[in-house]
């Protein structure tokens, strides 16, 4: 039996939820959406979900997941319910479930937290910059280090747990029986749509918007790759160096669309941005930005006079890699492809 | 009627001539007082005359019309202007109101005309008949259908190509391409508005495919195929003339919808559907009925026993609203849902939809005033101050409302409204005069 629990809105309307309650449960939502499917219905029934407080049945949905925010069921709600935001905000706060530490829930809920951290992690950049001022080059192998040591300690300590938290939520405590074939079966489905997302292409919006995270996400991922694996500032090989301005270039102009996408308010995904989606997509930027100029500096033989950019670029890179990388935005990447593989894994068990 | 005066004085201003008007008139003019309807169609009878039956009775719309639109159209204290429409109303003083009108001209003596229709037949101009909300087409000369009152011939001036044929066959000679808008200048005492609605356009809602799939009607083209003017003689789907087997109702096709601009409910859509349903399974006995619905609102005296006698006669009832419709190639349509007993997305193939279009307001009434004289309410119906206790008060001390002028009502209810208007007219003109 379930229990209502009204206070459950409030709490998610910290998360970026609004007006869900005057969902009038008509389904247009659901029928207008191009993903949902027999199957796998949505938005409404999370809304409803959401309405009465059913937390257990959100924490083991993967529903939010499938969701690419196109945003077609908040344009043609008739009851003006937002059910798109709710989506998105039932993403944010899945994610401060599965996080162990909480500290995701207090950076979503809280600006001024979020900003603490942001400062708190200057502060450090900046102590660490001072104390390596004369110093250049062990800025920059330090740097390189931390890049790794970051990097597995992010991924040891949070992320790897956090997915485990998840498969528990959604496959275990539930009791869902899955033979452990199925996990080697469906493990395409993860690579596929961690690399691809192909799900976008199924919403029935222009093709442009996936193409465009699409080049994100490989120039992000590429980027990543040249400068912690071939050592993009250290490298003399042109090949690299070429690749890696590329890559940088691919990251700061798609993530400036984004930014000027979310100012404009240009989609019903951009209308109601939340802190955690501008610091996504700035940082995102800032990254692409500074690594370009530090190897521009570089190049030109300039950097040694003007470091301040290097460790501006590794202040940037210490936020990102703290914060936004473990408790932020940038954990759709796994969760959603995650759930898109628990629930091939879940389709294939019989319904009872 | 046909003096040609440009001054007169009456009584009561009546605007709108469809059931609401007619009602408060007769009332009015059973009371000794002389009425002024002034109707901007070319008969009067409104909506209600062109409906085929009506719910929960099931009593034949036009036959129960007809003849109280005669004692309206008869009646000694009544004038009615058709094809006219008011310009301006001042409210100079207490029971003392001046209105401008204009009568468009019909280009054809309606005192002379006897309907006999070779006008019609002689005419060579086809364009849609919009009386049967342009299920067929009609001419150019053309008497606005059957039972129109007045009966009588008019020519529709904008698609006329004025090759004369119309005025050789006409026997009586009553064709005059000569008339022009007249000007009336008018004295009355106090003023009903009895405007009635529009109903709501479903091209406003594109995901629908209305206009673009052939075989979506609205419930009005439903209503005209199950009324005894009907113009085929069975229910037929307009893309290819095939006689459908598997009939969808999409309910809130543009009520309680706030992303189409009208958040509140029709209140008439679920049972006019329920009836049509029901007489739908008399003409078609072979075939499935299913109403999409949000909530069936069955409010009124009988409306659930009728509801439930629906459900008895085998119309399918499925909870959730129509998000989309596609065509197939075949011209049947896909619609897709959620089926909220199911929680889950289905989709299911018809061969003709209905779309339950709701009901909006007129908005023209509140031009006829002075610049914000007429209160609205947030939908743009006649705002009514008093509510409650007194429905048909305005916010203008001896203007009144009646029907669906104020905001979605259905047939008995519009009855009532006018029976109130033309009450609180009364004693505003006795009152006045004391």
């Amino acid at each position: 039996m379930a229990v209502v629990n009204p206070s459950f809105g409030e709490e998610l309307k910290k998360y970026g939820a609004v007006d869900f309650n005057a969902c009038y449960n008509c389904g247009n939502c659901t029928a207008v959406c191009s993903l949902s499917t027999e199957k796998d219905s949505f938005p409404r029934e999370m809304i409803r979900f959401s309405v009465v407080g059913l937390e257990d049945d959100i924490k083991s949905s993967l529903k939010p997941w499938l969701c690419y925010y196109c945003g077609e069921c908040t344009t043609h709600c008739p009851r003006t319910a937002y059910p798109g935001e709710l989506m998105m905000s039932l993403r944010r706060w899945l994610t401060s479930v599965y996080d162990w530490t909480g500290l995701s829930g207090l950076l979503y809920r809280s600006l001024p937290f979020s900003i603490l951290a942001f400062a708190l992690t200057t502060l450090a950049a900046l102590a660490l910059s001072l104390g390596l001022k004369t110093d250049l080059p062990a800025a920059m192998h330090y740097g390189h280090m931390f890049e790794a040591l970051a990097i597995t300690g992010v991924f040891a300590a949070i992320l790897v747990p956090n997915i485990v938290r998840m498969w528990w939520l959604v496959i275990i405590r539930p009791g869902k029986k899955v033979p452990v074939a199925n996990y080697f079966t469906g493990i395409g489905e993860l690579f596929v749509h961690m690399f691809t997302q192909k799900r976008i292409l199924g919403c029935d919006e222009n093709r442009l918007r996936w193409f465009e995270h699409f080049l994100l996400v490989i120039g992000y991922l590429g980027l990543l790759f040249t400068t912690v694996v071939l050592d993009w500032f250290s490298n003399t090989s042109l090949l690299v160096t070429g690749f890696g301005y590329l890559l940088s270039i691919l990251v700061f102009s798609i993530t400036m669309i984004f930014i000027s996408e979310r100012f404009r308010k240009n989609k019903e995904s951009n209308r109601l941005s939340r802190p955690s989606d501008w610091f996504f997509v700035i940082w995102l930027f800032l990254m692409g930005v500074s690594a370009f100029l530090v190897r521009v500096f570089l190049d030109l033989g300039i950097l040694a006079n003007n470091q301040w950019i290097y460790f501006l670029h590794l202040t940037i890179l210490v936020q990102w890699a703290l914060i936004i990388v473990p408790f932020g935005k940038w954990t759709h990447f796994l969760y959603r492809s995650f759930a898109i593989y628990f629930n091939r894994i879940l389709a294939e068990i019989p319904d009872k | 009627m046909g003096e040609k005066m440009k001054e007169a004085s009456y009584d009561v201003l009546v605007i709108g001539g469809g059931i609401a008007g007619g009602e408060a008139a007769l009332n009015l003019a059973n009371n000794g007082l002389t009425v002024l309807i002034v109707e901007k169609d070319l008969s009067v009878g409104g909506k209600m005359i062109l409906l085929s039956k009506v719910f929960p009775t099931l009593d034949c719309s036009a036959c129960i019309t007809t003849p109280k639109i005669s004692e309206i159209a008869r009646h000694r204290n009544i004038t009615i202007f058709t094809g006219s429409e008011v310009r301006k109303i001042r409210k100079k003083n207490e029971n003392d109101f001046e209105a401008d009108l204009i009568r468009h001209p019909r280009y054809v003596d309606a005192e002379k005309c006897t309907g006999c229709q070779l006008c019609e037949e002689a005419c060579p101009v086809v364009v849609p008949d919009g009386y049967q909300f342009n299920l067929v087409g009609r001419k150019a000369a053309f008497i606005p259908f059957s039972i129109a009152n007045p009966r009588a011939a008019a020519i529709d001036i904008e698609s006329c190509t004025l090759c004369g044929a119309c005025e050789k066959a006409c026997p009586p000679g009553c064709i005059d391409f000569t008339q022009e808008p007249e000007e009336y200048h008018i004295k009355v005492r106090s003023v009903i508005i009895a405007t009635g609605f529009r109903l709501f356009d479903p091209l406003l809602i594109p995901r629908y495919g209305y206009g673009l799939h052939k075989n979506i009607i609205t419930s009005m083209q439903m209503e005209r195929q199950l009324a005894p003017t009907r113009p085929f003689n069975t229910i037929l789907r307009p893309g290819d003339g095939k006689v459908p087997c598997k009939i969808a109702y999409v309910l809130c096709s543009g009520s309680r919808d706030a992303s189409v601009g009208n958040p509140v409910c029709s209140q008439i859509c679920c049972m006019y559907s329920i009836k049509q349903a029901q007489l739908l399974m008399g003409a078609l006995p072979m075939a499935d009925v299913t109403i999409y619905y949000l909530n069936i609102r069955s409010f009124g005296k009988g409306f659930e026993e009728f509801y439930e006698q629906a459900k008895g006669m085998g119309v399918s009832f499925v909870k959730g609203k129509i998000g989309k419709i596609s065509e197939n190639p075949n011209g049947d349509l896909l619609l897709r849902y959620e089926d909220i007993n199911e929680n889950r997305v289905k989709e299911k193939v018809h061969d003709m939809v209905v779309l339950s279009v709701g009901i909006v307001a007129n908005r023209d009434v509140s031009s006829f005033f002075g610049e914000g004289l007429l209160k609205l309410d947030p939908y743009n119906f006649v705002s009514q101050p008093d509510q409650l206790l007194r429905p048909a008060k305005t916010s203008i001390d001896g203007v009144f409302v009646a029907g669906t002028a104020s905001g979605p009502m259905d047939i008995p209810d519009s009855i009532l409204s006018s029976g109130s208007a033309s009450a609180e007219t009364i004693s505003y003109i006795i009152g006045r005069n004391e």
